[in-house]
């Protein structure tokens, strides 16, 4: 052995990574062009080249399987460019299998560098590669190729044939991951790094002359110069441009230095797409990827983490939502199914939606079996919104073993990926359910991990960090305009109730204060709001002093702290010493527990009364709002359901008789107002007391709510629950 | 000795330049036929040019006709993915036209060997 073949395998899995990523993007175009636009001569040519590419280093690696593949493939493109064979949709998915059988043989050398443990090529979709180049259905006489590697061929045939029919694809049960698996190496562009060496010249270069400046100031220490004073004044400039300098060029490198870190989506999507066929066919589902927006870079960090719960959500996107052709075509779809990946620079963000067009989430099965595995009791599943239910997929236990994929050895379930997309990347995940048309899982991410925007704050005599991000707003009020709801404050923010707490007593109970003794803050005329936001949950933080918002470096919580799951990190900056940055999710989850044990307790002492409890609809897009408007009727006594906006609400006034509704105004699908004349022509709620309760101050639209038939009309800026609960009383007598 | 490889798949050029030091030969690499004059400009009296077939704006057929034109001495090789004999046929001036395959380890050195010692007989 003259040379080591060994070592040219990486290089090889490379290459033929790159030419795969070409070949998937042109086969997507053939795939939505209808007849032939979709890729022009030139684009065929390219992919053609690719293939021949991956052909030839093959060949000379002796990589059989991968060769014989790519020749196939390669007759058939090169049939499209001589105008052979027109291309089709049916044939750009015979070359997509062709090259997803490249792809795995190269998952499969990457993983172990031995070419003789290649699968043979599959004979049968090399056939019917080839003979679809041929126009006409004459079969091809054997490739030149064929001739170069028959011995080695028969000996696969035989292998082939004491193999069960199915060997060259791999099982579905194990997919290939291997593609969204981090190497150690990082190709970096040239002039990239060319780019970061002339900065490091400026720099050393800026250093030279600081390092002038310790001279200048012994010598005028030593009294070298004529007026101490404005020698002194000259000095402190010099030195303060120095340092603004040396700021500018700092962060300069600070930045390009972590971009040499940022990967492009596509490294994720490509082979997540691929898994993603790979799955359907082995389900005997169709389906059709479409990927945008894939040449975003993101820190390597965050490409790593990213790559199972993507994984995990387009699988679950085909095990679950897509449903098997007959039965789509039985619902009115195409046959196959659609999933978009798509992704969005949002400034420093990124937003990567997963949509597909199939069933959906089946919101009455996921209540029924959140009663089953006691999540909820049957009256809280009663009164949860659907978009509640619908958010219990995330709950650690609710995914069952139908749910959980395993990927590289591990039971993800969509609690793993929640928890990952949340407390690893910073980021957020919502769902958005459309019951029998798709489900749309919208993930929210930094660019980067390593430097973030942080808003420093100050709240009983602590500082402590938020990461922006996390931060919708933050309001300066008076405190007589907080609503006094069920025990706990509330304030209104854009027609929304959003729960109000101190922050200070909520991360530590002790510094809860008897109402008698107020402390400064209490005593202030001002409340300073910091209003949090995940997904649609509101929490406003009342705290002291706003000290800042920059960009800082978050340092990871060391390991020996990884139990405090109220912090996510720190920030160290200037003169500030150790800053937590607080985990806002967790803030979250803190705040619903402190007011859910206050409530829960009012509304038990309330249901013993063992009067009859009167059953109410509360209709409202805000979940704040809903769940604030719950809160304080539960607290006097109403048993409370839930919907989300009209529609919602229709149907679940329909299938059970409630004793007075509540409703907002602007919701999606259906407002309030046409609730509210939807009701009144309904038998069963021709005299049910309906009560608007919107932030519409206008007399027109109290006007119009009281011409569709509400017996009230409640502006929430002159909420108080007083006012509320007498209108109730007063209509329900 | 001097030998030009000319490949616009880096994997490939380095590979036979990896076989070609193996057997003693100094190599350069360019990546298509233009960059390739270019190298051939600088050094006139190169020996050997091998080059893929396949390559973006000038193939290795038109390669050849161009270097012949501006009448380099050189010996030239062809490497291809497919049909070797075609295009020897097709191109009856070429020194060699060879599969671009894993015997290129031992063919591709003997024939420069064979082809070199000729010319220096000539």
């Amino acid at each position: 052995m003259a040379i080591d073949r060994s070592k040219f395998i990486g290089r090889f899995v490379e290459e033929a990574r790159d030419h795969l990523v070409r070949l998937d993007r042109g086969l997507a175009e053939m795939a939505q062009g209808s007849a032939g636009e979709g890729i022009t001569a030139s684009e065929i040519d390219a992919l053609f080249r690719s293939a021949h590419t991956i052909k030839g280093s093959a060949r000379m690696l002796r990589l059989l399987p991968i060769c014989d593949t790519a020749h196939a493939i390669e007759d058939l493109l090169g049939a499209f460019r001589s105008r052979q064979v027109q291309a089709d949709a049916g044939l750009s998915a015979l070359l997509q299998r062709g090259v997803d059988a490249i792809a795995s043989a190269v998952d499969q050398l990457d993983r172990q560098p031995d070419p003789d443990a290649l699968a043979p090529a599959d004979a049968g979709l090399c056939a019917a590669l080839s003979a679809a180049a041929t126009p006409g259905d004459a079969p091809r006489p054997a490739a030149p190729a064929a001739n170069q590697t028959s011995e080695r061929a028969a000996t696969q045939e035989a292998k082939a044939a004491s193999a069960p029919a199915s060997a060259p694809t791999p099982a579905p049960a194990a997919p290939p991951t291997s593609g969204l698996s981090d190497s150690d190496t990082l190709r970096v562009r040239l002039d990239h790094l060319d780019g970061l060496i002339r900065l490091m010249g400026e720099i050393i270069a800026q250093h030279d002359r600081l390092r002038l400046r310790p001279d200048e100031a012994r010598r005028i220490a030593r009294g070298a110069e004529a007026e101490i004073a404005p020698a002194c004044e000259a000095f402190a400039h010099s030195l303060r441009e120095d340092v603004q300098d040396q700021e500018v060029l700092i962060r300069e490198l600070h930045d390009r230095a972590l971009a040499l870190r940022m990967l492009p989506l596509s490294i994720l999507f490509e082979p997540a797409a691929r898994n993603l066929r790979q799955l359907a066919r082995s389900l005997g589902k169709e389906v059709r990827c479409t990927i945008t927006g894939d040449a975003i870079s993101l820190d390597r960090q965050l490409i790593d983490e990213l790559a199972d719960p993507l994984l995990h959500l387009l699988r679950n996107a085909v095990d679950h939502g897509l449903e098997p052709p007959d039965e789509r075509q039985a619902a009115g779809k195409p046959a196959s199914g659609s999933v978009r990946l798509e992704a969005r620079r949002d400034g420093r963000w990124v937003e990567i939606t997963i949509r597909d067009d199939g069933r959906g989430i089946n919101v009455a099965a996921a209540r029924d079996k959140a009663i089953r595995k006691g999540l909820l009791s049957a009256e809280q599943a009663g009164t949860a919104s659907d978009s509640e239910i619908v958010d219990l997929i995330f709950t650690p236990g609710f995914s069952t073993s139908a749910l959980i994929t395993d990927i590289s050895g591990r039971g993800v379930g969509m609690d793993v990926v929640k928890s990952i997309v949340l407390d690893r990347l910073q980021g957020s995940i919502q769902v958005d359910n459309r019951p029998g048309l798709g489900a749309t899982f919208r993930l929210r991410l930094p660019l980067s991990l390593a430097i973030m925007r942080v808003l420093l704050i100050e709240a009983g005599g602590e500082t402590l960090g938020f990461l922006a991000q996390h931060v919708a707003e933050i309001l300066r009020l008076s405190r007589d305009s907080l609503l006094e709801v069920a025990e706990r404050r509330a304030v209104i923010v854009r027609n929304e109730f959003v729960p109000v707490m101190p922050l200070a007593e909520l991360l530590n109970p002790a510094f809860k204060v008897a109402p008698a003794t107020a402390t400064a803050a209490e005593a202030s005329p001002q409340v300073l709001l910091v209003i949090l936001r995940i997904g649609q949950e509101k929490l406003a933080l009342e705290v002291d002093v706003l000290r800042d918002e920059r960009d800082l470096v978050v340092k990871p919580v060391p390991e020996h702290l990884r139990h405090l799951h109220l912090v996510s990190g720190f920030v160290s900056s200037g003169a500030l010493a150790v800053v937590s940055v607080l985990h806002a999710p967790a803030v979250l989850d803190l705040a619903a527990r402190a007011r859910g044990q206050s409530v829960s307790d009012g509304a038990r002492t309330m249901a013993t009364a063992g009067e009859r409890v009167n059953r109410l609809l509360v209709v409202d897009d805000s979940l704040n709002t809903r769940e604030i408007e719950k809160d304080v009727l539960q607290a006097h006594g109403y048993s409370v359901t839930l919907a989300e906006d009209g529609i919602d609400g229709l149907h679940k006034a329909m299938r059970e008789q409630f004793d007075a509704v509540l409703t907002d105004v602007e919701m999606p699908r259906m407002d309030g107002f046409t609730l509210t004349e939807r009701l009144r022509a309904l038998d069963a709620y021709q005299a049910t007391p309906i009560v608007i309760v919107t932030s519409r101050e206008k007399e027109e639209d109290r006007q119009r709510g009281l011409r569709v038939g509400a017996d009230a009309y409640i502006v929430k800026g002159d909420f108080d629950q007083s006012n509320l609960i007498g209108t109730l009383r007063a209509l329900l007598g | 000795m001097h030998i030009l490889i000319v490949d616009d798949d880096p994997l490939a050029a380095e590979l036979s330049a990896a076989i070609l030091q193996a057997a003693g030969y100094q190599t350069l690499v360019a990546e298509q036929a233009l960059d390739a004059l270019e190298q051939l400009e600088a050094n006139p009296d190169l020996d050997v040019v091998v080059s893929d077939m396949h390559m973006p704006l000038m193939n290795g057929i038109e390669f050849f006709a161009e270097v012949r034109e501006r009448g380099y001495p050189c010996r030239f090789i062809l490497l291809t993915g497919d049909a070797p004999e075609e295009l020897q046929t097709q191109q009856p001036g070429l020194d060699a036209c060879l599969l671009k395959d894993f015997s290129l380890e031992h063919s591709l050195p003997r024939l420069v060997a064979e082809l070199t010692a000729s010319r220096h007989e000539a």
